[in-house]
């Protein structure tokens, strides 16, 4: 039986940031991630927009985490290689009570250290943005607000953690948790049974069932629902910015949102759910989005969506909507980093800072590896490259010059790339994710076929055993009358 | 990189793109096709029913049959052809990058031919809400995969959409030993044609619930059922006829987008009604020598039309880039020509007209082509150019599916050219279908 000085249960953007951490010491870890590939719960459910800080109240673990993690992003941005856009934010007020709101988070996001933040006026904001609403007058601006693709970021945390000997291991559900006499923890998975000196709970909206299975009650958990959108590249008078409307008391509101790769996302509602697992989409939901959006971009094409998808943000019932990060108060050696809704994904980098300092805390010995490699070397993306760059990678591998998916421009090569990759893509999502084939305007309707048999090839399967994402989503049953075994 | 030149570079190898290029040919043109698939034909190749070649060849082939005569005269007329050759880009003065296997390519064309079809519409784009499992597909896709890819994608199988390919597909999967347990449409009429009505469906006791229409999306990973509903004039659901119908795959053939965006990179307007370029009778766009046919200009129902469209583009873009090269020798410029434009468009009862102007003078015939909006028991085409009638059609009965031509005479169009000079406002004009009551 394998043991780690640290098991992470969740493979998501908060797992993955905590195993990117834990992999700069001298110490081993794994990664437990109940899903077919990392990144695939709370983290691929939102818009991506790494929050500058002017929300939370200043005080509030909260407030101290968000602000650090989103100044960490632009360097991590470099060093693992992933998108990053600067797009700024307005939060826009359109009444008098807006405008005292708004003044009211600019002091919230002086206090909590985000720089650069100021009140502009209409003509200030129509200049950037000139399809903005007639009727909005005032903005809060944050410049230094930034965009990235969550998935992305989790799973170039996870490569570089894998590449500094944390293992990473997917479809790995914890089913029993146990405390032995010696302080040490047991976990079992349906394949497996490993030991730990130390248990990270980032396991998103199961965060309290995982803890629960430890014997832990501390807190109770809720998923709060979103629903999103996604708007085609060539939408015309595509906003520059992110935009969000003077924000509620549970959601900062519906935004249109641009992405790293040029599309627009819109979203996102927040309905409290019961349902862990509810991650549809509801008629009221999108209409609500259509609606939002319109209220700041009365203009924009609602003819140009692409695709609907939802989240769930993980909520700490009675914890007034902050992050749950400590060790648990009952069992030593158990550290929660729970209840990571918005801003989750500007947070991570932070979260996995404080729970390094928990760990140390808890009697871990940290200690700087030497050999530590902060940097993720990325395959080639086929569609960025200058002309000469193809043509020369097509010379080198002449799987580049096949295309797959021909709404992203993406090549077999790249898909090849991200099936043997470091963490390697075995669905047609997780190629999607990695590569975007599949995500742009029709959906994989031309490319879906190609995929799966690429998938096939590669991975010795037959293509009916070929899933789309979880367990049990086959996208074909089998072969037709006469047709190949 | 290499480069080449030609006189036409074809984009799309086809229906359209071949019967293109072997009129550019036949001109007397250098042509070369550029297709990103292994083979040519298209679309074509995965329909393998037959009702292909009826108006053409006079005679009933299948889609792979009706491609095969074109391909045999491609490979005889020394027009060249690159397969799994992808275009990326396409400028306004008509270089085109295109890369394969080989690396990258740059042909630089004098006269292009955009043929590149089109593509579905998906889930995303009517948002239909739900749990988004494995077992929603489209229609098109499906037919790969059973006809091609010989892969069946499930079991119990509802189709959303009555267009031609949703039908043929209830009638394939049939066949295959799946069972199809309807096709739902939102509208209170059958989208495809008729005859696709009565032979994949009626034959097949497969049900058409007309103005129905799919609300959810059920299970996960996996679909499990589809809750579907009735809607009323204004296509709001009808809360009491929810219903839920178990099954495990849901097919879309919910209509048909023109692929543009290549198009667009050169710079070329699109229509907004048929999401194609806006073109004139010579079937060019905006951007000189850049002409467009098949599906990637609109959407047509039966190949036939595609390919008569498709050779009176071929024919105009080798007309176009001889000419240049003509002038280009001479020193002349053949935008001097005084030419002008008469904008055409849709009325009452009409979505929209292929082309959207007209040039005059002119010595040819120009080939209008329309769809009315609805189905119309009885009415009559008209076409005006402000209070002056210059074409009405015999009354009779009229349907969505079914595209519609009416050919105006150089006279007709170059007397009103005179007309708008007078009055120095180029008149549109309109094409209406008028009801006409019994």
């Amino acid at each position: 039986m394998n043991h780690y000085d640290i098991i992470i249960i969740g493979g998501g953007i908060t797992g993955t940031a905590i195993a990117h951490e834990c992999s700069k010491y001298k110490l081993t870890a794994a990664l437990l991630e109940r899903g077919t590939d990392i990144g695939i719960g709370a983290t691929k459910g939102n818009g991506g927009v790494v929050h500058p800080g002017y929300d939370p109240t200043p005080g509030s673990l909260k407030a101290k985490i968000n602000v650090r993690g989103a100044n960490l992003y632009p360097k991590l941005a470099r060093d693992l290689n992933f998108g990053i856009i600067n797009p700024g934010m307005f939060v826009i007020g359109f009444t008098d009570a807006d405008e005292a709101a708004l003044k009211h988070k600019l002091e919230f996001g002086i206090k909590n250290g985000v720089r650069d933040l100021a009140i502009i006026n209409a003509d200030q904001m129509r200049s950037r943005e000139p399809h903005l609403a007639a009727n909005a007058r005032y903005a809060l601006y944050a410049p230094t607000a930034t965009v990235v693709d969550p998935f992305e970021v989790a799973i170039a945390f996870a490569e570089n953690a894998k590449a500094n000997g944390v293992a990473i291991l997917t479809s790995q559900p914890v089913t029993a948790i146990q405390k032995k006499a010696d302080g040490s923890f047991l976990i079992n998975t349906p394949d497996q049974q490993l030991s730990c000196s130390y248990i990270v709970n980032a396991a998103g909206n199961h965060a309290d069932d995982v803890a629960r299975l430890a014997g832990i009650s501390e807190y109770q958990m809720k998923p709060r629902h979103g629903d999103l959108l996604v708007l085609d590249k060539d939408m015309v008078n595509k906003p520059k910015t992110v935009m969000f409307p003077c924000p509620g008391p549970d959601t900062k509101g519906i935004a249109c949102i641009p992405t790293v790769h040029g599309n627009t996302i819109v979203g996102s509602t927040a309905t409290m759910m019961d349902d862990k697992e509810a991650l549809n989409n509801y008629a009221p939901g999108i209409q609500a989005l259509i609606d939002g959006v319109h209220k700041i971009l009365p203009e924009l094409d609602a003819g140009k969506i692409i695709r609907t998808f939802a989240g769930l943000r993980p909520v700490v019932l009675n914890n007034n909507n902050d992050f749950f990060i400590a060790e648990s108060l009952t069992v030593k050696g158990f550290i929660h980093a729970a209840g990571i809704q918005s801003p989750g994904v500007a947070s991570a980098p932070a979260i996995a800072e404080t729970v390094r300092d928990l760990l140390d805390d808890a009697g871990l010995e940290m200690k700087l590896k030497p050999d530590y490699n902060p940097f993720r070397e990325k395959k080639p993306v086929f569609g960025t490259l200058s002309i000469d760059e193809q043509d020369f990678l097509i010379q080198k591998n002449p799987a580049y010059g096949r295309i797959v998916c021909r709404c992203e421009t993406v090549t077999e090569g790249e898909i090849v790339d991200a099936i043997h990759g470091i963490i390697p893509a075995r669905t047609l999502d997780a190629i999607k994710r990695r590569t975007r084939a599949g995500m742009g305007r029709c959906q994989s309707g031309f490319c879906q076929y190609k995929v799966i048999s690429i998938l096939s090839r590669e991975l010795g399967l037959p293509v009916s055993d070929i899933c789309l994402e979880d367990r049990g989503s086959q996208q074909l049953c089998g072969s037709v009358k006469g047709g190949v075994k | 990189m290499k480069q080449l030149n030609y006189d036409v570079v074809i984009i799309g190898g086809g229906p359209a793109g071949m019967a293109a290029a072997l009129k550019a040919k036949e001109k007397g043109a250098t042509v070369a096709i550029i297709e990103r698939n292994d083979e040519l034909g298209g679309i074509l190749n995965q329909c393998i029913h037959s009702g292909f070649g009826l108006s053409y060849f006079k005679q009933e082939l299948t889609g792979p049959e009706y491609a095969e005569l074109f391909i045999n005269q491609v490979a005889t007329t020394g027009i060249d052809v690159y397969l799994k050759t992808m275009v990326i880009d396409l400028s306004q003065d008509r270089q085109v990058k295109a890369m394969n296997e080989d690396g990258m390519l740059l042909l630089c064309a004098g006269a292009i031919v955009l043929a590149m079809g089109c593509r579905e519409r998906t889930r995303g784009a009517i948002k239909i809400p739900g749990s988004r499992p494995a077992g929603v597909l489209t229609a098109g896709l499906a037919q790969r995969y059973v006809n091609i890819e010989n892969r069946k994608p499930g079991e119990r199988v509802v189709i959303l959409g009555s267009g031609d390919i949703g039908l043929i597909m209830a009638r394939r999967l049939t066949l295959e030993g799946m069972q199809v347990l309807g096709v739902y449409e939102l509208m209170p009429y059958a989208n495809g044609l008729y005859r696709n009505i009565k032979n994949c469906l009626d034959d097949f006791d497969i049900p058409l619930h007309l103005s129905t229409t799919v609300t959810n999306i059920i299970g996960h990973p996996h679909l499990e059922a589809i809750e579907v509903a009735k809607v009323d004039e204004n296509f709001k659901v009808i809360e009491e006829t929810r219903e839920v119908v178990p099954c495990d795959t849901l097919l879309l053939s919910i209509g048909l987008i023109p692929e543009n965006e290549l198009s667009q990179k050169s710079g070329v307007s699109l229509n907004p009604r048929t999401n194609g370029p806006l073109v004139n009778e010579e079937l060019e766009t905006d951007q000189p020598g850049i002409f467009a046919c098949g599906n990637v200009l609109h959407v047509h129902d039966l190949v036939d039309n595609v390919t008569l469209e498709a050779e009176a583009a071929g024919a105009a873009a080798a007309v176009y880039a001889l000419q240049q090269k003509v002038e280009a020798m001479a020193g002349e410029n053949r935008s001097a020509k005084n030419k002008s434009t008469i904008p055409l468009g849709p009325g009452e009862n009409v979505g929209y007209t292929v082309p959207a102007k007209l040039t005059s003078p002119t010595k040819k015939a120009a080939r209008i082509l329309f769809r009315v909006r609805k189905p119309l028991e009885n009415a009559e085409v008209i076409i005006q150019s402000g209070k002056k009638i210059i074409y009405q059609g015999k009354p009779r009965a009229f349907k969505p599916s079914v595209m519609e031509e009416v050919q105006l005479n150089p006279d007709e169009i170059n007397g009103l050219k005179a007309m708008s000079d007078q009055n120095s406002v180029a008149l549109p004009i309109i094409v209406s279908v008028r009801e006409v009551k019994q």
